[in-house]
């Protein structure tokens, strides 16, 4: 094999690792996972608590459905409980999975590995990290045993402070989970900032990188603003003080303008690490260097900028001056620029490339298509005018999932089957894959669409009761809410079995360019047995698929022998 | 410190100075935003009051003044701190810590007994918004320094153990950092409170 260098023997640190020393069984036993500071581990036991976290949430995703199947009242449960259910839905997805999903898990996973680096900047942070997510997660899920919190997930006042449920208690937990969120941030772009190996300038760094870079910015600068919300919400609770409620002479509107300027920030701590997921797949699915390296990179830190301005779009029929109304207005357009900045250069990547329809790249399509959907419907509620129309329908509601889901969730379940192989050292079956994607795209639109058509016809969002001519759409959506589940149980059936059966995955099975890849599947405990050489990370086309090995191994460069 | 130490240290080491420094400034930016939101609450709730402070309620005392004073001399006293440890005066290094924890155990007693006062005044958390907003403030600013105090206090400890050279002193860097940061909070907490009422 002249000009051509196996993955499993040349670099000493390649292929397989399952029958070899690796992280996952470098120390044995429960104690050895429960105190380590090795990242990758840290990653997996975020994976394992988040995906709970999703699947508990989607439980009440599904009961919620199953309710809307008729318009009037349910034997299935009371209003109140209802009330209460699409409460924990909202706030379950939106703190306990959305919004550490994919830098907690995937990102501390990962992070370290693209840096050609051992770990994070700081690993007993790092872990201390993921005890406080778990003390804030048990906190704010106790509050289902004590009475489970009926405000929605945007505990607004004075309804927060005044009903009888145990808001404290759920917002005692999200303050934790802030802790939690503000040291992974901080731990992150320490990390970025001085562990990047030699050559690996700021703009030789992956993308995903500048997403969790900009991400981790507004997790340290956002956060602390909803930890004295939540603390001043606590206080009027706990103290009859009068700061939001108006009965006691507050300020409502305060909240909502303390709570949005975190809570809308929080929005792009949700999609940047997954536009910085789907930069990485593009490339490497379509076999083809990324197009436009620096505007997606400042696009990033162009939208992390930007998110701090726009809160006020959440308050246009909530009595805040049309002056302001109109500024946020403006500013809320502005964020368009960079999004689709980032959507034009990955269709230009695909451009011409040789796309591969493998598992991952079947979710870039999706995140392609349903982002766009949710970000150009974005722009309808931006308009003043247009959102007094639409403003409390399931047109909103439609259009977050579309961003929330259709953007955060597929990019997070991407770059779990694109990562999956390196995480676990086994590949899972592809053909189930496939149909995994399939069925969450199908489910996805049928669910999500519709409210869409139901919110313009004016189907207000949240009541447990809904007028007779909205019950064909709410069936429909329902159907897809089932499918969506179906496809779910798919892929948490087919990735448990490659856990236990899967073909061992080779070190660089999609033919990525990028560092993690030039170690073992699975990485050994430090990660690299010999510093790799840093490289251009989208020069994809440097990787070839050699059969002998079953997997991609890099092609040397012109003029120079294999290997050097 | 360069790079290649950043990389190599294993996992329990210590990290290195340069990253801790970093890491502490981040600490720092997200904190001034937990107090830049706390003072602008106040600010708008201040401004909706049409009298500040309410009739029949106390002004702010002015023996506030002595804690503003003394929070003062202690960032001096810190900065003297790690101006020695960069140095390797050994001796001032030891005279500055404690001089620094002293000085924060008597700011906490000094705000103590200003609330003491202003309580016998009949101005509590729970009377109206005033009273509120000024605990709240105060009680914010003095939980940070109950957390500043404990590192200073274990700081000084290895300070008198002689664990810190020109070289590594790590603890008195980062203490600088944030002790810094808490006089500087207070300086601008305290001028808002004064000079809304």
């Amino acid at each position: 094999m002249t000009g051509i260098e196996s993955g499993a023997a040349g670099f000493g640190q390649g292929g397989n690792a399952l029958g070899r020393d690796n992280y996952l069984n470098h120390e044995r036993g429960i104690k050895s996972w429960l105190l380590t500071r090795d990242h990758k581990r840290i990653g997996v036991m975020y994976l394992v608590v988040i995906l709970s976290s999703f699947f508990l949430g989607g439980i009440f995703a599904e009961l919620i459905r199953t309710k809307l199947l008729t318009p009037g009242n349910s034997a299935l449960m009371k209003a109140d409980t209802y009330n209460q259910m699409f409460t924990l839905h909202g706030a379950i997805m939106i703190f306990l999975f959305v919004i550490p999903g994919i830098p907690a898990s995937l990102g501390n996973f990962v992070l370290p590995l693209m840096l050609g680096a051992k770990d994070v900047a700081f690993p007993r942070l790092n872990l201390a990290s993921f005890y406080l997510w778990v003390g804030g997660a048990l906190l704010a899920l106790g509050s289902m045993v004590t009475g489970a919190v009926d405000t929605g997930w945007t505990f607004y006042t004075p309804y927060s402070t005044t009903t009888n449920t145990n808001v404290i208690m759920m917002v005692a937990g999200i303050f934790v989970l802030g802790f939690s969120s503000i040291f992974t941030g901080l731990n992150f772009v320490v990390t970025i900032h001085k562990l990047r190996p030699a050559g690996m300038t700021w703009f030789r760094m992956p993308l995903f990188l500048w997403g969790i870079y900009g991400t981790a910015i507004i997790q340290i600068m956002a956060t602390p603003v909803l930890g004295i919300t939540l603390l001043l919400l606590i206080a009027e609770r706990a103290l009859g003080i009068g700061i939001f409620d108006p009965a006691l002479g507050g300020d409502p509107v305060l909240f909502q303008h303390f709570f949005w300027f975190y809570s809308h920030p929080a929005v792009y701590i949700m999609i940047l690490p997954a536009m910085g997921v789907i930069s990485e797949l593009v490339s490497v699915f379509s076999r083809k260097h990324i197009f436009g390296y620096s505007f997606i990179a400042m696009s990033s830190i162009a939208i992390a900028v930007l998110s701090f301005l726009v809160w006020g779009h959440h308050m246009f029929v909530a009595g805040q001056s049309t002056l302001s109304s109109m500024i946020f207005s403006f500013l809320t357009f502005m964020v368009a620029i960079p999004s689709a900045v980032k959507v034009f250069n990955w269709l230009a990547t695909m451009y011409k490339g040789s796309i591969w329809l493998a598992t991952p790249m079947l979710y870039v399509l999706s995140f392609l298509f349903l982002f766009g959907i949710g970000g150009l419907t974005g722009l309808f509620l931006g308009a003043l005018a247009v959102d007094v129309h639409l403003h409390d329908t399931y047109f909103v509601v439609a259009h977050f999932h579309y961003v929330m889901f259709g953007g955060t969730v597929i990019a997070f379940l991407g770059g779990l089957h694109y990562w999956w192989p390196k995480m676990f050292g086994r590949m899972y079956s592809e053909f189930w894959g496939r149909i995994g994607a399939l069925l969450v795209f199908v489910g996805f639109n049928t669910t999500f669409f519709t409210q869409f058509v139901m919110g313009s016809h004016g189907a207000p969002r949240r009541s447990y009761h809904y007028q007779p001519q909205f019950e064909a759409y709410h069936r429909l959506s329902t159907i897809g809410a089932y499918i969506l589940g179906v496809g779910f149980v798919v892929i948490a059936v087919y990735l448990i079995h490659s856990l236990l059966r899967g073909r061992p995955a080779p070190a660089n099975p999609w033919g990525g360019a990028t560092l993690e890849w030039q170690t073992s599947s699975p990485p050994p405990h430090d990660n690299f047995e010999s510093t790799p050489a840093v490289g251009d990370p989208y020069d994809v086309e440097a990787w070839t698929w050699d059969g002998a090995v079953g997997g991609f191994v890099r092609r040397a460069p012109a003029g120079q022998p294999a290997g050097s | 410190m360069t790079r290649s130490d950043a990389r190599n240290g294993g996992r329990d080491d210590p990290a290195p100075v340069e990253s801790g420094r970093l890491g502490m400034r981040l600490l720092v930016l997200a904190l001034s935003m937990l107090f830049a939101a706390s003072l602008l609450a106040y600010v708008l709730i201040r401004s909706r009051a049409a009298v500040w402070p309410p009739a029949g309620m106390p002004r702010l005392p002015g023996t506030l003044w002595i804690s503003t004073l003394v929070m003062l001399a202690s960032s001096v006293t810190m900065q003297a701190a790690v101006r020695a440890a960069r140095a390797g005066r050994e001796r001032a290094l030891r005279t500055g810590m404690l001089l620094t924890t002293l000085l924060g155990v008597l700011f906490l007693v000094s705000q103590t007994l200003n609330w003491f006062a202003l309580v016998a005044a009949h101005l509590t958390a729970k009377a109206n918004l005033y009273g509120f907003t000024f605990y709240t403030l105060t009680g914010l600013h003095a939980a940070h320094v109950v957390g500043g105090l404990i590192p200073l206090a274990v700081v000084t400890v290895r300070a008198f153990r002689g664990r810190y050279s020109a070289e590594f002193h790590p603890g008195v860097e980062y203490c600088a950092i944030y002790w810094h940061f808490l006089d500087v909070v207070w300086l601008v907490m305290f001028a808002v409170l004064m000079l809304s009422s």
